[in-house]
């Protein structure tokens, strides 16, 4: 295996609104299927970022860390929502150790894999703010 | 009256006594038994010659035994004596003498106080109560004499009985042998059934395995028309029935007619159910072209946004979900129920949906299993195979690389609802009824969901 894994540069839209687009045409014939979804995924991420907050402060359990972030990037990717799902696919990483100088010979510890962790929830934090802005504009009302 | 009665019972019950004087009078067997010289007492001279051909013509006894059991009955006593008298006795060294103060030679009249002595001893013993039971006893002493002659009229002889074992013996070795037949035909018939069972095995597996080959060979063929090729007729080949004339609205759309079979003709469909938004994208103009409606899908999913996507999609391609959360109830619900095809997320709670459908493969060999899964290295993509799983949908997927996941799996394909017979093909209208529900039940259970995996 390589001892490094080259991580993909982070999407530049906010949105991919070729995967939303499709989804929004879903409201034709169920009205707000859509923003339903959306609210339901902005409550999961808050959930789930305060989720790995309280693992951070505790256990810094990395397997259970990886797992949190595997899960939220599933579900904002399949909303569209690509630069959440990239930071949070970046914890699913860290968590697993697959990102950074992976060197068998000289391992790095576990907190500085939970240190990146943290890094990258700020600025999942961050795209989440961004994407809640963009998407009250798309539907007129404040998410 | 009685007294006669009396004497005649007398006679009658010391029957063996007045045999055994017979005998004796008749001297017939006198190297075998005989008056003593005293003549107040007999000398059975050969035990052996007595059991042999006295008794069996004589007496009721199998054995010499039993013969001086019932002297001893009758209150006669054998005549002991040392070892050294035995040695020289008369009569020889085997010889038995029994001897009773009644029993004389040439003495008849005496025999009448002979009696049974079980029944005396009985009187004797009853005498302490009342008359009547006296009576009675006396009754029962018959009783207890017809009794033993009812004993002996039914004891079989020794020939009988050896002849009955033989014939025992025969039939015992006959249900063996028996036996021992039906336990090979037993194991030959499981050798069969085996046999069978295999044989029915690979028919199934060699069935899917064509089958699959052939719709690799449609989509060559369709692939090769659509270059330019010409193909002869004979080429096209086609196992299932022809799909429901379910296509959309606008399959003139080229990139589909090469994917549309020739033998269907396009047909128009009411256009409420499928009709995309009028600011749609143009992926909503191509919509499914051969995909028959009806189809039941098992989505294996832990994520509440992602059911509800999926199965929204699904549905709108004219199928029917049904969501479970993790591995194990996906394994639990197909060892239960049949689906057309399956969509297994990887990552889950329980059980993987990898290792699931490893297991699932170990009774349900046919049923598409589409691993749903956004790791997508080489290596994972392999372990999903290697388990079972038919083919891999990246996620996060688009509502067309869901649908050609479909066609390919489920192209020239007759839902099983339908080859069931069970559930009658639903007209767009109703399926979108279910839909609703299907989605707002969805809605309504989320939260649960989300306890579940969180």
């Amino acid at each position: 295996m390589s001892t490094t894994i080259t991580t993909t540069p982070i999407p530049r839209e906010v949105v991919n609104w070729d995967i939303l687009d499709e989804i929004v045409s879903l409201d034709e014939d169920n009205p707000d299927f859509s923003r339903n979804l959306i609210e339901q995924f902005l409550e999961q991420a808050s959930t789930t970022f305060a989720q790995i907050d309280a693992e951070l402060q505790g256990k810094r359990d990395l397997a259970q860390l990886a797992s949190l972030g595997h899960f939220l990037r599933g579900s904002s990717a399949a909303l569209g929502l690509q630069r959440i799902a990239w930071a949070c696919e970046r914890i699913q990483n860290l968590g697993r150790k697959r990102e950074g100088a992976a060197d068998p010979a000289a391992p790095l510890s576990d907190d500085f894999y939970a240190d990146q962790i943290a890094s990258a929830l700020a600025q999942a934090r961050v795209e989440f703010d961004v994407a809640r802005q963009e998407l009250s504009k798309f539907y007129g009302t404040l998410l | 009256m009685s007294e006669e009665i009396k004497t005649a019972q007398k006679a009658v019950s010391n029957d063996f006594v007045r045999k055994l004087f017979k005998i004796l009078e008749a001297g017939e067997y006198a190297n075998i038994i005989c008056w003593t010289e005293t003549g107040d007492s007999f000398v059975v001279l050969d035990t052996n010659e007595f059991t042999t051909k006295i008794l069996p013509q004589h007496f009721k006894h199998s054995n010499f035994a039993s013969f001086v059991r019932q002297l001893n009955k009758y209150d006669f006593h054998k005549v002991k004596r040392t070892s050294e008298q035995k040695q020289s006795s008369q009569y020889g060294e085997h010889s038995w003498e029994f001897k009773h103060p009644f029993f004389h030679v040439h003495d008849e009249m005496a025999l009448d106080n002979i009696k049974r002595k079980s029944a005396v001893q009985k009187k004797i013993m009853l005498d302490d109560n009342t008359v009547l039971v006296k009576q009675g006893s006396e009754g029962s002493g018959i009783d207890a004499d017809s009794a033993t002659s009812l004993i002996f009229n039914s004891t079989v002889s020794k020939a009988k009985f050896n002849q009955l074992k033989r014939k025992v013996e025969v039939l015992e070795q006959e249900s063996q042998h028996i036996k021992n037949e039906n336990y090979e035909l037993k194991l030959g018939y499981q050798k069969l059934q085996s046999r069978y069972n295999t044989m029915i095995g690979s028919f199934l597996t060699s069935k899917s395995h064509s089958e699959r080959l052939v719709a690799k060979f449609n989509a060559l063929t369709n692939c090769l028309s659509s270059q330019g090729f010409e193909l002869p007729q004979e080429v096209s080949y086609n196992v299932a029935e022809p799909p429901a004339p379910k296509s959309p609205r606008n399959t003139q759309s080229p990139t589909f007619e090469t994917m549309v079979p020739t033998n269907i003709p396009p047909q128009k469909l009411p256009s409420a159910a499928n009709s995309g938004p009028s600011s749609g994208t143009p992926n909503e103009v191509v919509d499914h072209p051969i995909l028959r409606a009806g189809f039941h899908v098992l989505l294996v999913e832990d994520d509440s946004i992602c059911i509800q996507l999926c199965s929204k999609f699904l549905m709108k391609y004219g199928c029917s979900v049904e969501v479970v959360t993790d591995g194990l109830s996906a394994i639990s619900t197909l060892e239960k129920f049949r689906y057309d095809l399956v969509l297994m997320d990887i990552v889950m709670p329980n059980l993987d949906g990898a290792t699931a459908t490893s297991i699932v493969r170990s009774f349900d060999n046919h049923t598409p299993i589409i691993a749903m899964t956004g790791n997508i290295e080489d290596q994972d993509l392999v372990t999903y195979l290697q388990h079972g799983m038919n083919d891999i949908l990246a996620k996060p997927f688009t509502r067309d690389d869901l649908h050609s996941m479909l066609i390919r799996y489920l192209r020239n394909r007759v839902p099983l609802s339908e080859q069931r017979g069970e559930v009658a093909p639903k007209d767009p209208g109703s399926a979108e009824l279910i839909q609703e529900d299907a989605v707002s039940n969805l809605i309504s259970t989320e939260p649960q969901m989300k306890k579940q995996h969180i």
